[in-house]
């Protein structure tokens, strides 16, 4: 099986049309000069508008509006951060986003990595039918959902509840997970599914031992859009979460920016900022291994 | 390619449904020297056993996709059937704080939806928006994966950090940083254009809809790209080395390299990434909403702001819904396309 199935397709990878040999460097030297300017200027306009915020995060109201939008503050204090950290309650609202994030991703790619699994691997009726109820909740938006889903969450007790919060923000992330994984799960190999399924092993043994490790690097990347998508929401926790002990970090940050007006404390704002960015940061950097790994690297090739 | 061998794998019934002695006769008939023998139907005896395992692998399926399946009806369908039931009423504010059931209007939000001029115009400002904003990351994300893949591996981490900084910002917040960006008195654009030698001390962006409506494109491509980006180079590790190699040997040139190897190892992921980037680009509501401050004039109305301000804003909660729905339908018919693409690719594979 595996030698009718692979034999065939490298021969009709490698026929490329036999152009006349040139002579070409392998490494061409030039066009990694362009690319290096163009990632330069790239990185410019992407990390440029941070910067900004991040100088900002340390300067007082008048150094924001008045001086040089680029130049530096005039002392380096962490007042700002120290204040957006306890008086404005960023503290908190940061360990409740990490609490909430944490256990709803988790629970996103538990759920949603078995629902595609079967998906993508078993012929079974309602297959199809399945798969287009979960994706068509891609195209559902979600302010329409607001008004009814604060009555469900009204009659279910879930108002107020780091619970009822987690399980939404579930309910929010399943569509766009299984729409990706499906997709990557019909990509990966099927011999070592089979081969295990030779060995007697059942199901959940596929599942768990099988074909979650060759998917690895698929899941950690999809976690990651699942961590960074939960960690920005802002819509569902206003619905949600009402009592401001409860709030999540973007809720405290739009909170800093309307309190007051033109009373505002934008360096506080800035400050508040930054922390939010800072804990993705910090998951890209553990994981960025895994997202480059490769989607089937490994198993079988 | 894989067509001869494949189908006679999958008629037994996706990959797992193989038994045993199957799995050992498809070795055996393998092995032997006319393989188009390959597709012939198991002996009888094994039929009902086939059939056994495939009603269980069924229950396992339902089982497994249940969760998801109950979470999705409760949270997102329930919502779902209502926006659709308010729009065959007609929902006014007398009916929301009364907490009477609004009178039944059959078809009457759909008619007027698709008979208004500035409804058609909605739609097609956000058709052509999605089109060229679509068009625009998608190259740019796929040509920064690909320069990544050219650069020293301490400039990719850098650039991916970089990345993750503009990803991991808040749609809301970029949308209010570039609103201070562009601000017409204090902004760093003018600022930084006046230090140039333009004129461009106190002007304004959104007076020419032109001029505004590159400004909410610029935005959302730059925060659109790094998603493309990381995900397309992630694919982009998938392109044997070797096919490259050999390419480069038999005399491609990079442009046939990337058109011949390249692109077609990448289609599935850039078939995902771009029905998504559609899809999120035709909902595009938090970018316009906060560049104009929460009153977008009719010229930077989408279809996602058109139906919040027809439902919130004017209290016609049955015509804003009746605009959403149409909203869902339309990108439902983009998905549609995809999915079929997808099962296409799927089956050859």
């Amino acid at each position: 099986m595996t030698n009718l199935t692979t034999i065939p397709s490298a021969g009709a990878t490698t026929a490329e049309p036999p152009a006349p040999a040139k002579e070409t460097g392998r490494r061409v030297n030039p066009l990694g000069g362009v690319a290096h300017l163009a990632l330069f200027l790239w990185a410019l306009a992407t990390v440029g508008p941070l910067i900004w915020v991040a100088l900002a995060s340390f300067k007082t109201n008048e150094e924001i509006f008045l001086d040089e939008p680029f130049g530096l503050p005039q002392s380096w204090a962490f007042k700002n951060f120290a204040d957006a950290w306890s008086e404005a309650h960023i503290g908190q609202y940061f360990l409740n986003s990490v609490f909430v994030v944490l256990l709803s991703t988790a629970g996103t790619m538990l759920l949603g990595s078995m629902a595609a699994y079967v998906l993508a691997r078993y012929r079974f009726p309602g297959n199809r039918f399945i798969y287009y109820l979960f994706v068509s909740g891609l195209a559902f938006p979600t302010f329409m959902a607001l008004a009814p889903l604060f009555g469900i969450a009204q009659a279910m007790n879930l108002l107020d509840s780091f619970f009822g919060l987690i399980v939404i923000y579930i309910a929010y992330s399943l569509s766009f997970t299984v729409f990706f994984l499906v997709a990557f799960f019909r990509t990966l190999p099927h011999e070592i599914e089979e081969a295990a399924t030779v060995d007697g092993a059942g199901h959940v043994r596929r599942f768990f031992q099988v074909m979650l490790p060759m998917a690895k690097s698929g899941l950690v990347s999809i976690a990651i859009f699942n961590i960074v998508g939960q960690w920005n929401q802002y819509l569902l926790p206003v619905v949600i979460m009402q009592s401001e002990d409860k709030y999540v970090l973007t809720q405290g940050i739009a909170n800093i920016s309307v309190s007051a007006g033109y009373q505002a404390e934008w360096g506080q704002l800035f400050a508040a900022l930054t922390l939010s960015i800072l804990p993705m940061i910090i998951v890209y950097a553990v994981f960025q291994r895994q997202i480059q790994a490769g989607l089937t690297s490994g198993a079988v090739k | 390619m894989t067509r001869a061998a494949r189908p006679s794998f999958c008629r037994a019934g996706g990959t797992p449904l193989l038994t045993v002695e199957e799995e050992l006769k498809m070795h055996a008939v393998d092995s032997r020297p006319t393989p188009a023998d390959t597709p012939q139907a198991p002996p009888p005896r094994h039929v009902s056993r086939v059939r056994n395992r495939s009603q269980r692998d069924s229950r396992v399926a339902w089982l497994l996709s249940l969760p998801t399946l109950l979470i999705l009806i409760g949270m997102l369908g329930y919502p779902l059937y209502r926006m659709i039931v308010l729009s065959f009423q007609n929902m006014r504010l007398k009916e929301l704080f009364s907490g009477a059931t609004p009178p039944w209007a059959g078809v009457d939000q759909y008619t007027k939806a698709l008979t208004d001029g500035v409804f058609w115009g909605v739609v097609g400002r956000t058709a052509a928006f999605t089109v060229v904003s679509v068009t625009l990351s998608v190259l740019a994300g796929l040509g920064i994966a690909l320069l990544m893949r050219r650069v020293h591996a301490k400039v990719r981490i850098f650039m991916m950090i970089a990345m993750m900084f503009v990803w991991a910002l808040p749609q809301l917040v970029a949308a209010q940083s570039f609103r201070w960006l562009t601000d017409s008195d204090f902004g760093v654009l003018n600022y930084v254009l006046t230090q140039l030698g333009f004129d461009y001390a106190t002007h304004s962006w959104f007076v020419n809809p032109w001029e505004g409506w590159a400004v909410i494109t610029t935005l959302v491509v730059w925060a659109g790209i790094p998603f493309l980006a990381i995900s397309l180079s992630a694919g982009l590790t998938q392109v044997p080395k070797e096919l490259l190699e050999a390419a480069t040997v038999d005399g491609a040139s990079a442009w046939q390299a990337l058109r011949n190897i390249t692109l077609p190892i990448l289609k599935p992921l850039l078939m995902i990434v771009t029905t998504l980037s559609v899809i999120w680009n035709f909902g595009l509501f938090t970018q316009n909403w906060a560049l104009r401050d929460g009153h977008p004039e009719p010229v930077y109305q989408t279809l996602a702001t058109f139906s919040y301000t027809q439902a919130f804003g004017r209290s016609s909660y049955s015509y804003g819904s009746a605009i959403s729905v149409i909203t869902v339908l339309l990108m439902l018919g983009v998905m549609v396309f995809y999915i079929r693409q997808m099962f296409k690719i799927g089956e050859v594979d």
